[in-house]
């Protein structure tokens, strides 16, 4: 019983750690298309993203990672800024 | 991005790469109308001077320089420019203000500026048509005070950008932009 629960916890474990991950981030001063492009073609360019997804009305850019990847919140900030834009709230989710 | 504009001033395209968020380089091509028939060949670099990133809007101001060669009939000249764009963009609103100064050696010294006022009728999302009500007033003190005033309509699709507007001075304006 003892071996199984292990064997459990460990895939669990294993799986957990080459999830996906989604973040959430709100852009201030992200009003139009074109900002829109710039942000998420910066953001596409990172190895560890695989999609991004932009939502205007929201000011929000969805950002799902490679399998086991994964991008700090400075990073996040640092691709926002860099991209001429200020981040707001971050949320994150496997 | 490569950009076109035709209007009372003449035709202009302008094809910039931006090698940072801040900083495109790029080729400026002006065949000027409505006075002496000017073509102007300059590069061209454009520089984000400031930002302003709001909840709800950005605000920003650019310069916009070039420097290189002017042709009138048979006369070709050295020849400079320079222009600042001071906007400010919500969702909803867009106002911009934008002098520019150009000296085509013994041709032609030009001061012009040009304010826009927007409006979206709806608020479009990334992956819909965008659209704006605008209204733009030219002023051209050097050109005996002249003013031109075109209402237009600005469109706008991911990367693509399309306006079309009727000027004052009987002359239909056309500008395009596509980012790459």
């Amino acid at each position: 019983m003892k071996k199984y629960l292990l064997t459990i916890i460990i895939s669990f474990a294993f799986s957990a750690s080459i999830s996906a991950e989604t973040i959430r981030t709100t852009v201030n001063g992200m009003v139009c298309a074109f900002c829109a492009t710039g942000i998420e073609k910066t953001f596409r360019k990172q190895s560890e993203v695989e999609s991004v997804k932009v939502d205007l009305k929201e000011k929000l850019v969805t950002i799902k990672t490679k399998p086991g990847k994964t991008l700090s919140d400075a990073k996040v900030k640092e691709i926002v800024t860099y991209s001429g834009y200020t981040m707001g709230r971050i949320v994150r989710e496997k | 991005m490569a950009m076109q504009e035709n209007d009372e001033t003449g035709h202009t395209l302008a094809l910039d790469y931006t090698f940072t968020p801040t900083q495109a380089f790029g080729l400026y091509v002006k065949q000027e109308e409505n006075g002496k028939d000017i073509l102007m060949l300059t590069p061209q670099i454009n520089t984000l001077i400031k930002r302003w990133n709001l909840p709800d809007g950005q605000g920003n101001i650019f310069n916009m320089s070039g420097a290189g060669l002017a042709r009138y009939r048979d006369n070709n000249q050295p020849c400079l420019w320079t222009a600042f764009l001071a906007d400010y963009e919500s969702r909803r609103w867009f106002l911009s203000y934008e002098p520019r100064f150009v000296w085509d050696g013994d041709i032609e010294k030009s001061v012009w500026q040009r304010a826009r006022i927007g409006i979206a009728p709806y608020l479009a999302n990334y992956n819909e048509l965008n659209t704006w009500i605008m209204f733009q007033v030219d002023h051209h003190p050097a050109k005996h005070d002249h003013f031109v005033a075109t209402p237009l309509l600005r469109f706008f699709y991911k990367t693509y950008l399309f306006e079309i507007g009727y000027q004052s001075d009987h002359h239909v304006m056309v500008n395009w932009q596509i980012q790459f």
